[in-house]
């Protein structure tokens, strides 16, 4: 939701008298009755608003990009770690840093805790137009975070790495417009394919049989390419990511090119794939036979790795930067 | 002229044609049928053969593994009877699909399954999960062998420690410590998992206030009729590898409750049964609703 439709929002709520808002909201009939019974029509307007808006984003989490982080080197008791010691923790900690911060933690039913953050400054009072948000799953080593600032991110990180008893905080060099995408992805809730004694029949689905023959001599080689290309990515709904980028820092190589491959430097460039939904892509590429099974690993590192940015260097593909930052 | 000799070359070549087919008609048409069938004949002698060979080749590998189970059962040393290339070829073999049929009796069990992959490099173990009777998910990894033993992906969520596993059971030099110790961690789960959703759908009016992803925390609210109050229960599983929780604890607005016999005996209850059968046997006793 863009900072107009916000203000709109929260005008509208200010002109429509309070004691109209509940009848309103419930002839609108937009919101489920679990979010209608939340809304405490005691509270003030400007509560309701942030309220209304909260909802809209754990309904629509895929309005701004998402990225993941990584928890690493945990410590003795982060596997004991339970909601109400996280939710203590997380706030004092957040509020030894920054004096003026608003922060809601809730859990919902797929035991993610999702956190609303609205980052305020000596000056001024928090702001809840922009507020970041936080998904986290306990026992698991992946944070996810949208709308948050660079300035901001070292607050951020701190605090979740006191709360939630591990050493260090790292850029997952993951991101996507859909959280759902990250999260399947990192915490492997999609149809992986593997190697079996019992092959299932992996029905491909493309029965374009425009010459039942030719099906028929290149059934065997389908079925082949299909499977490897389902080992490779994922069988049926594939997390959707929407685009991969690979930094080279590889030094240029081409005999036809002299004056380019005679440079002493790596020639840097950068190779950015996108579409709607990129694993779905790729995966088709390779079933359909457009690129040869097994394909790249640079490719099959995505899911395989749950990585979606890669820095490559002539040593190998490398860790990504620590320092990169997600463009606000 | 032109004509006479055209009417010569054809009628040379008729009778060319003529000789040709006479030629062909003086051998009989029975011989090269014969022919024929001789030939099929040796084809089927020799495949004959062939099966024979394998047929026996198939009864002495029966006979080896009778005796290699035997052995194995009676726990003998190897009897040697001829050092010859070709029992020692028959004996691999018989212990080839010796170990097979126990690869597969593990599988049926619902033990793990090994297949080879990338032609011998690496394996695919494929960990089957139950509880109570019921197949629940499978999960898959990959682990290289050559040139390092090393985990490659799998399908294993992340709150499972599967590289910590590895570690701590000396993946390099006994892998079946390892796989059975990650089994044994992921059936655990499964079943914890198994509770709960089996909690839920038969004990409605129970309230779960509190669970995680890796179902190791499970905090109740029973509602007591006779003392008019709510007790909150408090299950920990800090044993990631046991489906029972390893501490139970209640807690009262009235003090004496927890103390009480009976709730003492709850408390030993939900330490020894599964949660969900546990809180049938409560119900019964009438001590929540």
């Amino acid at each position: 939701m863009d900072d107009s439709a916000r203000r709109l929002l929260q005008r509208l709520i200010r002109r429509i008298p309070a004691q109209m808002l509940k009848p309103t909201l419930d002839k609108w009939d937009r919101l489920t009755a679990a979010h209608r019974q939340s809304m405490d029509f005691t509270e003030s307007k400007w509560a309701l608003t942030e309220k209304l808006l909260a909802i809209y984003v754990i309904e629509n989490p895929d309005h701004s990009m998402w990225y993941a982080l990584q928890l690493v080197d945990p410590e003795d008791d982060a596997h004991s770690v339970e909601l109400t010691q996280f939710k203590e923790q997380f706030k004092s900690h957040l509020r030894e840093l920054i004096r003026h911060v608003s922060i809601k933690i809730k859990k919902h039913t797929d035991e993610a805790v999702w956190i609303r953050i609205a980052w305020g400054d000596s000056f001024s009072r928090p702001n809840h137009l922009k507020p970041t948000y936080v998904v986290h799953h306990l026992q698991t080593p992946y944070v996810f975070v949208t709308s948050l600032t660079s300035k901001l991110k070292p607050l951020l990180s701190q605090a979740l790495v006191l709360s939630t008893r591990y050493q260090a905080i790292k850029d997952a060099s993951l991101s996507a417009r859909k959280l759902t995408a990250i999260r399947d992805l990192l915490m492997r809730q999609y149809q992986q394919v593997f190697p079996t004694k019992y092959p299932s029949s992996l029905v491909e689905n493309n029965q374009n049989a425009s010459n039942i023959l030719i099906n028929k001599e290149q059934a065997e080689l389908a079925a082949s390419r299909h499977q490897k290309a389902c080992e490779a990515f994922g069988d049926g709904m594939l997390p959707q990511l929407q685009s991969a980028v690979y930094k080279l820092e590889t030094k240029f190589r081409d005999h036809t090119n002299k004056t380019m491959t005679e440079r002493e430097e790596a020639f840097r460039c950068v190779v950015k794939f996108a579409s709607t939904n990129l694993l779905e892509s790729l995966r088709h590429c390779a079933s359909s036979g457009i690129s040869s099974t097994p394909g790249t690993s640079l490719l099959s590192s995505i899911p395989l790795k749950g990585r979606n940015y890669f820095v490559i260097t002539d040593n190998g593909p490398g860790p990504s930067s620590q320092t990169r930052q997600p463009p606000n | 002229m032109e004509a006479a000799s055209t009417k010569a070359g054809v009628l040379s070549h008729l009778s060319l044609l003529e000789v040709q087919a006479r030629s062909r008609r003086t051998q009989p048409q029975q011989q090269s049928r014969v022919k024929e069938l001789k030939a099929k004949v040796e084809a089927l002698k020799v495949q004959k053969q062939q099966l024979e060979a394998e047929i026996e080749t198939h009864q002495n590998l029966q006979k080896l593994r009778l005796s290699l189970d035997k052995q194995c059962a009676d726990e003998e040393d190897v009897e040697m009877e001829e050092d010859s290339e070709n029992s020692q070829l028959l004996r691999l073999m018989a212990r080839h699909t010796q170990l097979k049929d126990l690869l597969h009796a593990h599988h049926l069990i619902g033990g793990y399954d090994i297949i080879k992959t990338r032609q011998g490099k690496g394996v695919c173990v494929s960990l089957a999960t139950a509880y109570e009777g019921v197949y629940l998910d499978t999960y898959n990894l990959e682990i290289d062998l050559k040139p390092t033993v090393k985990i490659g992906r799998h399908n294993i969520p992340p709150f499972i420690p599967v590289n910590s596993l590895a570690e701590v059971n000396d993946m390099q030099t006994n892998m079946r410590a390892f796989l059975d110790a990650l089994s044994q961690h992921l059936n655990a789960f499964a079943g914890r998992k198994q509770q709960l959703k089996l909690l839920r759908e038969q004990h409605k009016s129970i309230e779960v206030m509190e669970s995680n992803v890796l179902c190791s925390i499970l905090v109740l609210m029973f509602k007591v009729p006779s003392a008019k109050t709510a007790v909150l229960c408090t299950l920990d599983y800090t044993d990631h590898s046991s489906c029972l929780p390893t501490r139970v604890h209640f807690e009262c607005e009235d003090k004496q409750l927890p103390d009480s016999d009976q709730w003492k005996k709850n408390c030993s209850l939900l330490m020894e049964t599964p949660v969900h059968t546990a809180l049938t046997a409560m119900k019964k006793m009438g001590d929540i609703v």
